[in-house]
């Protein structure tokens, strides 16, 4: 893939000018307690603080601030109501429940799916930036740490979505599923780092760090 | 009408990389921008009041850290009224000496580092690292992984690693929970190969010690520090809780670096508007004040980001030459891909590599780069022969030796019957000999035989709640016929007792003999001085196996 | 020959035109210097393991035979304390102040000293939290520098809105 300079520029701008936006008017990125914003494909609801759950057989997705509402689609072009339609389709082939919450105090992909295992009654959660780096998480394990890390976004395809959800549900079960086959392209980073650069910056202009996770409500249209 | 040189031009890998214009207000700038901080730095009480244009009322988390621990205070406000140019200059007189530089760059801010090195071609901060470095001679590191985590390809690859001349393996892995096998592999492979060797393997930090202290490991790498506060935050950590985990390394006899790199903010989206180096240098600087010995940088798995902004692999070489500014152990990256052009490639390992720094590489991946799991490194397996007659053509040492079929198949096999012994003498799932046959012969992961990942990770789990270390090993490895292997770990774990590898730069022979930058300081002064390669060495190095000889004709 | 070899050779004559200058050998003071380095080799009868048992003593056979466990291959304060005072002779004191925080540190078991690197870690702990561990390090352990990190810490995390939140 070859980089489009001016696409770039025009992301770069696009940052620089919430950036801006930020600092002029705050109260637009602190206000929406119940925001509904429109992502095409569906529509993902803010409703109020998450609580923790105690349900044993659900799994939590921890989906990234700006996913499926300030951006749609994944680094190579997924967009983000599949991708979610992947996931919990996966869960629900299990015989699990799902449950979305919305982490704002950061864009760090772990941080994102420990804190959906810490609210998810199985303890186990997942957690999804908007360009599609995915983690399953454990709510015991350090938040660093994993129990599958989807680290090379641009080599997630749909059906590793679906494979995803499943897994999630699997562990939720107290099942020891066969991880997700890994996949590893060293060509990827020369290809898509600096993108990936960009669109993580992003994602880390809709954090705040002082916001509990909200739970969501998603409709697919 | 459209131009058939253009076209041709425009189907070569090097337009397939990702470039980007400088843009100095997000921080997508490598160096010398024009929004970084002027040096300044204002002492009260024995204390900095002010630093880098800064006033202490202002300062941010590692601006304290920094300011407290990480300056030299004695000689600091001398050093920082220095002209930057005048130091730069030094930097490359053969007649002022290692130690004169130290005595300056020990005592100025991150901000002063930055613009010193900012006055330097690539080519005198290549004359740099061969002064300052902080070990007589280079060495080299690898990368020991594969995609299906398999641990006896594992151990065959360090073995054959070992041969080929590395000095230091790292490991890490697909799927977090194989992290001990992958650790316990790297180290029987690694002491089959060559005795002495030092193994770490790469992890969320808290696992990565827990492996150390059980004594699966005997070094550690990632520990990585950033340059700005947010990204620490989003790093997990802290520089007051690096500092700390720093001492639980060395409270347990285990060496340790931090890691850090240009690029890293501007990645994880909060650069506050400063070039990637200045930024590198406040890590620098923390890594300084922590009191670890060294460091691992050069923009390391960023390198994209930097290698996309105008100067960007010269900022590399820049940082490079900032750690050994301030005296630590310069490890220094070429260990990830960056670019789809072999030219481009080589040219970005030549100052490390032309110039020699304490490891070369920080990974060079020992398997094909489809098996390895840092997502590729500048050099792998498949590059072997042309490091080494890269090495043969400049005259210089970059770590690596030619080897011959024969010894390299024999080390991969002895190093996967051991580990197969030592599984067994574990109670661990078999490891049988059509994998050891496999793991012999093979290239990569492709030619190896599917495990069951299931049962290994339960039999992990069960390993590591009975409390199994590296004294295990040893019995296991004496009782399952491998003594030398055995003693080789033994000798590691004997190591860890007496500290001595703890220092700058270290490194062990075959024989257990620690170098360092203790008693083996760079002491380099111009021509015919510092390291120079022996005969011995040079024979070993130009003797390729498929060079004609004239007596032959 | 080969490279390890060359480089001992190497290193034996840096060493020996280093030593021709100054006069390192005996340790002034009864301070260890690079003279004295490495340890392992020219001071092994003053090393012993955190066990008391003497660094000339540890032997393959012995770990073969149970004698010696995981909990003897360790090292001991005084050992850092020593590899700290070869670090000052070399000009590296930050390292030198990191060897003499971790020999503190020695005292603490491994599961108790990873818990209070994670209480350490961003929003982990409140300032009473950190504060309790110092007092902890200090009185239990004798641990004061590294107890001292970790008040600096405290006030740095309060300053900067670090502490736990939520």
């Amino acid at each position: 893939m070859n980089f489009d300079e001016k696409m770039l520029r025009s992301v770069i701008e696009e940052v620089l000018k919430e950036m801006g936006s930020a600092s002029t008017a705050p109260a637009a990125k602190a206000a929406p307690a119940a925001s509904t914003l429109s992502a095409g494909e569906m529509s993902l609801t803010d409703s109020g603080e998450a609580a923790k759950g105690v349900a044993p057989d659900e799994v939590v997705i921890g989906l990234a601030p700006a996913f499926g509402v300030y951006q749609h689609e994944t680094i190579i072009h997924q967009p983000h109501s599949k991708v979610l339609r992947e996931i919990i389709a996966g869960i629900e082939e299990e015989g699990m429940k799902w449950r979305l919450i919305r982490v704002y105090r950061t864009s760090d992909v772990s941080f994102i799916a420990h804190d959906a295992a810490e609210y998810s009654g199985s303890g186990i959660g997942i957690g999804i930036q908007s360009k599609g780096t995915t983690v399953i998480h454990q709510k015991d394990l350090p938040p660093l740490s994993n129990l599958e890390l989807f680290s090379q976004a641009p080599l997630i395809e749909m059906d590793t979505f679906r494979q995803i959800g499943k897994n999630a549900a699997k562990y939720a079960k107290g099942e020891a599923p066969t991880p997700v086959t890994v996949r590893n392209d060293q060509m990827a980073r020369p290809t898509y780092q600096a993108i990936a650069a960009l669109l993580h910056i992003k994602e880390t202009e809709h954090c705040d760090r002082d916001k509990k996770p909200q739970a969501v409500t998603v409709s697919f249209k | 009408m459209k131009s058939k040189r253009f076209e041709a031009l425009a189907a070569r890998p090097v337009n397939q990389d990702g470039y980007v214009q400088e843009w100095p207000e997000v921080g997508l700038i490598a160096m010398n921008s024009p929004f970084d901080p002027k040096p300044s730095i204002k002492i009260e009480n024995g204390r900095i009041v002010e630093m880098d244009g800064k006033a202490r009322a202002d300062f941010d988390m590692l601006d304290t850290f920094i300011a407290d621990h990480a300056i030299r205070l004695g000689n600091a406000e001398k050093a920082m009224a220095m002209d930057s140019l005048d130091i730069a200059r030094k930097i490359v007189d053969i007649n002022v000496s290692r130690d004169e530089i130290l005595d300056i760059t020990l005592s100025v801010t991150p901000a002063k580092l930055t613009e010193i090195v900012g006055k330097l071609t690539i080519v005198e901060i290549m004359m740099g690292m061969t002064k300052m470095r902080a070990r007589l001679m280079p060495a080299n590191q690898c990368h020991v992984t594969n995609v299906k985590d398999n641990p006896v390809q594992i151990a065959a690859d360090a073995a054959e690693a070992a041969v080929r001349g590395f000095a230091e393996m790292e490991t890490t892995v697909g799927i977090a929970r194989y992290a001990p096998f992958n650790a316990m592999a790297l180290f029987v492979g690694a002491q089959a190969g060559r005795p002495g060797i030092m193994t770490q393997c790469a992890l969320e930090e808290a696992t990565e010690l827990q492996l150390g202290m059980r004594g699966f490991t005997t070094y550690a790498e990632t520990i990585s520090v950033y340059g700005t506060e947010p990204v620490f935050m989003d790093g997990d950590d802290t520089p007051y809780s690096k500092a700390f985990l720093a001492s639980c390394y060395a409270s347990r006899g285990l060496k340790m670096r931090f890691t850090s790199g240009t690029g890293s903010e501007v990645q994880m989206g909060y650069a506050e508007g400063k070039s990637m180096l200045y930024l590198e240098a406040r890590c620098l600087a923390v890594t300084k004040g922590a009191g670890v010995q060294g460091t691992q940088n050069g923009s390391v798995s960023c390198v994209g980001v930097p290698a996309g902004v105008p100067g960007g692999i010269r900022a590399i070489a820049a940082e490079n030459l900032i750690a050994m500014l301030l005296d630590l152990e310069s490890t220094t990256s070429n260990d990830q891909t960056f670019t789809h052009s072999d030219l481009r490639r080589v040219a970005r390992s030549v100052p490390q590599l032309f110039s020699g720094t304490d490891y070369i590489c920080s990974g060079y991946s020992a398997t094909p780069n489809y098996d390895n799991m840092f997502a590729g490194s500048n050099w792998d397996a498949d590059d072997y022969d042309d490091w080494n007659i890269i090495q043969r053509d400049m005259r210089i040492d970059g770590g690596l030796q030619p080897v011959k079929e024969e010894d390299v198949i024999k080390a991969r096999n002895k190093a996967a019957r051991a580990l197969q012994g030592m599984f067994r003498e574990l109670g661990l799932p078999p490891i049988t000999d059509e994998e050891v046959e496999a793991a012999t012969y093979a290239r990569g992961s492709e030619d190896m035989p599917n495990r069951n990942v299931n049962e290994d990770l339960k039999a992990i789990e069960a390993m590591m709640a009975r409390k199994v270390t590296g004294v295990d090993f040893v019995k296991a490895l004496d009782k399952a016929g491998f003594p030398d292997v055995a003693q080789n770990i033994y000798n590691m774990l004997r190591q860890k007792v007496a500290g001595d590898y703890l220092h700058t730069a270290s490194i062990f022979d075959k024989d257990f003999h620690v170098y360092s930058g203790v008693n083996a300081p760079n002491d380099y002064h111009g021509p015919m001085t510092g390291y120079q390669l022996s005969e011995e060495r040079w024979e070993q190095i130009k003797n390729i196996p498929n060079a004609i000889r004239p007596e032959d004709i | 020959m080969d490279q390890e070899a060359l480089m001992r050779q190497i290193v034996e004559q840096v060493m020996s035109a280093m030593s021709k200058g100054a006069a390192p050998a005996a340790p002034a003071g009864g301070k260890m210097t690079a003279a004295n380095y490495p340890l392992a080799e020219k001071e092994a009868d003053k090393l012993k393991t955190p066990t008391g048992k003497p660094f000339s003593s540890l032997s393959y056979e012995k770990v073969l035979s149970g004698e010696l466990t995981s909990d003897d291959m360790r090292i001991a304060p005084e050992t850092l304390e020593y590899q700290a005072q070869v670090a000052e002779s070399v000009n590296r004191e930050a390292f030198a102040g990191n060897l003499r925080r971790a020999a503190e540190l020695i005292a603490v078991p491994d599961e108790r000293l990873l818990e209070i690197y994670n209480a350490l870690r961003p929003y982990r702990s409140t300032k009473q939290e950190l504060i309790d561990i110092a007092n902890e390090l200090d009185g239990k352990y004798g641990a004061k520098t590294a107890a001292a990190l970790v008040r600096e810490a405290a006030e740095v995390y309060e300053k900067r809105d670090r502490l736990k939140k939520f």
